[in-house]
């Protein structure tokens, strides 16, 4: 549906005419996405226009625009996935690409304050020149920090250290959709970045609770995350070993390391006692086919698949990376979790100690720069499943779960042989909560794999209800279109609180409640 | 055909859009302020403006998906360098040709018919006087007047030939170069000769426009009146040049008889043997500018051509396994080590360099026809310049010290240019 021209003008004399654009080339790239969980990659909805603002003042022009015009809009930072795209016809994207600054890096308080499309990696270097470090989700460095921290979800293997996106957030600039800037946190008293829930307004429920708004709830400006003690060198420097760039040097107090259990209940038994000793840098599920992915080419990685062997020496596998502050305290760490792999027989896998698992792994786990390598370079198709944020105790019985489903579409065909269970991620904010998904790997261009993984995403929604295992991550926003009325009744109707807070932030309903909820 | 958009369909397919054609790996990323890898996108920020945003309009014409074709596709299409940042960027994680779908997606576009005007003037120039810097053929051999040299076009024998290009023959502040070189190869006891008016342009435009018909008929003859000559040896001071001769050359499938060499690795070479004494000091902090077609592109290009199968349900493997070309073959050391053979100097190296380089913003015609494209990507590079303390740029490509010239004189700045030629004259 095509923006009416007048409408046009307005947006362009807010942005610049170069910044502003309706024309079908333009929109279709923007239609392409490849998490679509149908055959193709192409989202059914064009945005009637894209929309670049540089700045807070003009993303609000641009809301006060779309609520006088009956408009709705979207706003997106990298634009990676389904639910970046608008869900409703005649709407505007907005991308927010020019709003790109850090804009400061208090070194004494430990934060960055960020615009929306600043990538992971960009903040991590600029934060370890000045010895600090900042929590990358498990998509990668090349999402956005703001994106996770205040929209969407937010999690990361480095949570074990470093924590979780959406509690990492500190003072937040926020353009409601009707326009109006809301600032929370210590900005909204006026008293600087360092705090996101006082002095001034905490809404931190509100504005993202468990998983955020998806961009239904207007658009974030700036925000303050919390950086971290980063003790290796200011800058990292890399050298080529096919088929990534590696460490060219070991860092100091650092040891990465994929232990094996006999069962699943060892592992979360040694999972928990990790976090209770609170040691650890880094912690994350890795399945044979993820670490298989990671370290060959393709041919190489089916044969040894063929072999057996990855499935065998890792079947109950995590990895665990320390990375300590001095000699003394790495001893201290290699200690404890030597004995809590003894108390729950706990294996090195033989793999762990090869130069390549060590080298790759090394800068993996720093940079977390490869996960599109495990994900999507085997069939072009990625989705996710499950991801409730709870206990371990539940995130293996999200495993579990996903594997039995896994199993009877990988005995179909349509989706990858990737062994069942192929959960990434696990324990964060030191153990105190875990977290887990179900990794699903398939070709969304051959008819039979997408209507089967998309038929496996459901029954997974479905074993969520149905087994008591948390609402899933993704689906609620990625296909299933208003699955939070599916879910809200087995989670104390929190869905019509979401239809509540949308009526009352956004009551033209201009902010596209697709991928959130709609007003009461 | 060398170039077809169905060729690459299957890649387009399995773009992720991760956007990681949009930065330089993410391991190798070093600042914010230099954390662009594209041109393109940094430039004009649209989606499409990117590695990704090309492979999904790439897709969506293979596919029958674009019903028209309107003036900001063919931007899209053209306001890029072809410099294949992107290219190596995906490599790294997801193996898929990107830079190949782009150059596709041209030559697509030719065959329908959609031009841009101001390449058609290059074309037509290419056409009838054999260069794309729209001047006579005649005067192609001007450069080399006065210098004694063999003129391989009037009969004479030599064992290399020296390919000069178009820039350097037609640009009077840059033919010096050309001179200086065969001074040089001489010097050192080289048999060299040239083609004089005789010689014609590489076809490197041509192809990465997406006139592939042009680029055949250039390139094989240009193959022909090699192997015709004789020479066991071509050698080119043109990045661009080289680059199309090192990595497309080879796929139309005739016998090449010589060795094609960059002027970088033959003065390498004859510096290490002796033969070139860099004795004269030049205290000067410099850095190096890796040109695009003298680094990640020269690598020579192997089109997979195979079949995929489905193994493990739905894992897509290509057999034969395709070959990467991640773009860390290019020609790195040779120009480095040259100038840390020049006494004095002090070499110190930018955020972005070899596979990662940013581009001088001169490529795939962009400094012809969108001047303000190529101006705005070359300051970029001359702040990254400058941001590591260095005095000079050194470069080997004509088109890069073209245009970083260019760039710092509307820039007001100070900031000095060289060809590596001339450092090593300089230096003797």
């Amino acid at each position: 549906m095509a923006l009416r021209g007048d409408i046009y003008r307005l947006f362009e004399s807010v942005v610049g005419p170069e910044n502003i654009s309706d024309d079908p080339a333009v929109l279709r790239s923007y239609m392409y996405q490849p998490f679509g969980a149908k055959e193709g990659v192409w989202a059914d909805i064009s945005p009637a226009a894209v929309i670049m603002p540089s700045s807070t003042e003009e993303v609000v022009a641009i809301a006060k625009i779309c609520n006088r015009y009956g408009i709705v809009f979207k706003a997106m930072s990298t634009g990676w996935g389904m639910h970046n795209l608008p869900g409703v016809e005649g709407a505007v994207s907005l991308d927010l690409r020019r709003m790109n600054r850090i804009l400061e890096i208090d070194e004494k308080n430990m934060y960055a304050v960020v615009e929306p499309h600043v990538i992971c990696m960009q903040l991590q270097v600029e934060a370890m020149k000045k010895g600090l470090n900042c929590h990358i989700i498990g998509a990668g460095s090349n999402t956005s920090v703001l994106a996770s921290a205040t929209s969407v979800v937010g999690y990361g293997p480095d949570g074990l250290s470093m924590g979780f996106s959406g509690r990492n957030l500190l003072g937040v600039e926020w353009v409601l959709p009707t326009g109006d800037v809301l600032k929370l946190g210590s900005l909204g008293a006026d008293s600087g970045w360092f705090c996101g829930d006082g002095p001034g307004p905490s809404l931190r429920g509100i504005m993202r609770g468990w998983e955020g708004a998806w961009g239904g709830l207007g658009v974030f400006t700036k925000g303050a995350v919390k950086l971290f003690h980063w003790n290796g060198p200011t800058e990292l420097e890399m050298k080529r070993t096919p088929p990534n760039y590696v460490l060219k040097e070991p860092l100091r107090f650092f040891k990465v390391s994929l232990f094996s259990f006999s069962t699943i209940e060892k592992l979360a038994e040694a999972a928990l006692k990790l976090g209770e000793a609170e040691i650890g840098y880094f912690i994350s599920r890795l399945s044979p086919s993820f670490v298989g992915l990671q370290l060959a080419s393709g041919a190489n990685y089916v044969a040894t698949w063929n072999t057996g062997m990855l499935q065998q020496m890792l079947k109950y596998a995590f990895l665990f990376v320390i990375f300590a502050n001095s000699e003394r305290e790495f001893e201290y760490q290699q200690k404890l979790l030597a004995q809590i792999l003894e108390e729950t027989d706990g294996q090195t896998s033989p793999i762990s100690e090869t130069k390549e698992m060590q080298e790759q792994t090394s800068t993996a786990v720093i940079k977390v720069d490869a996960v599109v390598r495990s994900c999507f370079r085997t069939t072009g198709g990625f989705n996710t499943s499950f991801g409730s944020m709870d206990t371990v105790d539940l995130a293996m019985n999200q495993i579990k779960a996903g594997t039995e489903l896994k199993d009877k579409y990988i005995n179909k065909g349509v989706i990858m042989d990737d062994g069942g269970d192929n959960s990434a991620t696990l324990a964060f904010d030191q153990g105190h909560l875990a977290y887990t998904e179900m990794l699903i790997m398939y070709d969304h261009h051959d008819r039979d794999s997408a209507e089967g993984a998309c038929q496996y995403l459901a029954e997974s929604n479905q074993a969520c209800l149905d087994k008591k295992l948390g609402p899933p991550i993704f689906q609620i926003s990625q296909i299933g279109k208003g699955k939070h009325g599916a879910f809200g009744p087995a989670c104390f109707n929190y869905d019509s609180w979401l239809r509540k807070i949308k009526g009352e932030f956004d009551p033209n309903n201009t902010s596209d409640p697709t991928a959130y909820a709609s007003p009461e | 055909m060398i170039l077809e958009l169905k060729d690459y369909v299957g890649d387009m397919k399995r773009c992720a859009r991760c956007s990681l054609c949009k930065w330089p790996p993410l391991a190798q990323m070093k600042s914010w302020r230099f954390s662009n890898n594209c041109p393109s996108i940094a430039r004009y920020n649209f989606h499409s403006y990117s590695g990704g945003g090309r492979m999904a309009l790439g897709l969506a014409l293979a596919e029958g998906r674009l019903d028209e074709i309107t003036d900001e596709l063919l931007n899209i299409v053209y306001r890029c360098t072809a410099c294949g940042a992107c290219d190596s960027s995906c490599k790294y994680n997801a193996e898929l040709e990107v830079l190949w779908p782009i150059y596709s997606t041209r030559a697509h576009l030719v065959g329908m018919g959609y031009l841009l005007p101001e390449h058609s003037m290059i074309i037509e120039s290419l056409r009838k006087e054999d260069n794309t810097m729209m001047q006579p053929k005649a005067d192609r051999g001007k450069w080399a007047e006065g210098l004694d040299v063999k003129d391989l076009s009037k009969g004479e024998k030599a064992e290399v030939v020296y390919h000069a290009g178009c820039l350097y023959c037609y640009d009077p502040e840059l033919s010096a170069i050309a001179r200086d070189t065969v001074t040089l190869l001489k010097e050192a006891g080289v048999d060299v000769g040239i083609r004089g008016s005789q010689e014609t342009c590489c076809g490197s435009i041509a192809f990465q426009l997406g006139f592939q018909g042009e680029f055949i008929k250039f390139a094989e003859s240009n193959i022909d009146d090699w192997n015709a000559a004789g020479v066991t040896e071509v050698i080119t001071s043109c990045a661009c040049g080289f680059g199309i001769m090192k990595s497309v050359y080879p796929l139309l499938g005739k016998e090449m008889k010589f060795k094609v060499l960059h002027i970088t690795q033959y003065l390498d070479e004859l510096i290490k043997q002796g033969k070139l004494k860099l004795s004269r000091s030049l205290s000067m902090r410099v850095t190096y500018h890796d040109p695009c077609n003298l680094g990640r592109k020269s690598e020579t290009y192997v089109p997979w051509k195979g079949e995929e199968k489905k193994v493990l349900g739905q894992f897509i493997l290509r057999e034969p396994e395709k070959i990467v070309h991640r773009g860390w073959n290019g020609i790195y050391e040779p120009p480095r080590n040259i100038i840390r053979s020049v006494p004095g100097i002090h070499l110190v190296e930018m955020e972005r360099i070899m596979e990662y380089s940013w581009c001088c913003g001169a490529g795939s015609g962009v400094k012809q026809t969108m001047n303000d494209l190529a101006l705005w990507t070359a300051s970029e590079r001359i702040e990254e310049a400058k941001s590591v303390g260095s005095e000079a740029i050194i470069t080997a490509c004509p088109w890069c010290e073209r245009n970083f010239k260019d760039a710092i004189t509307e820039a007001g700045d100070n900031l000095m240019v060289y060809d590596i030629v001339e450092l090593v004259r300089q230096a003797l």
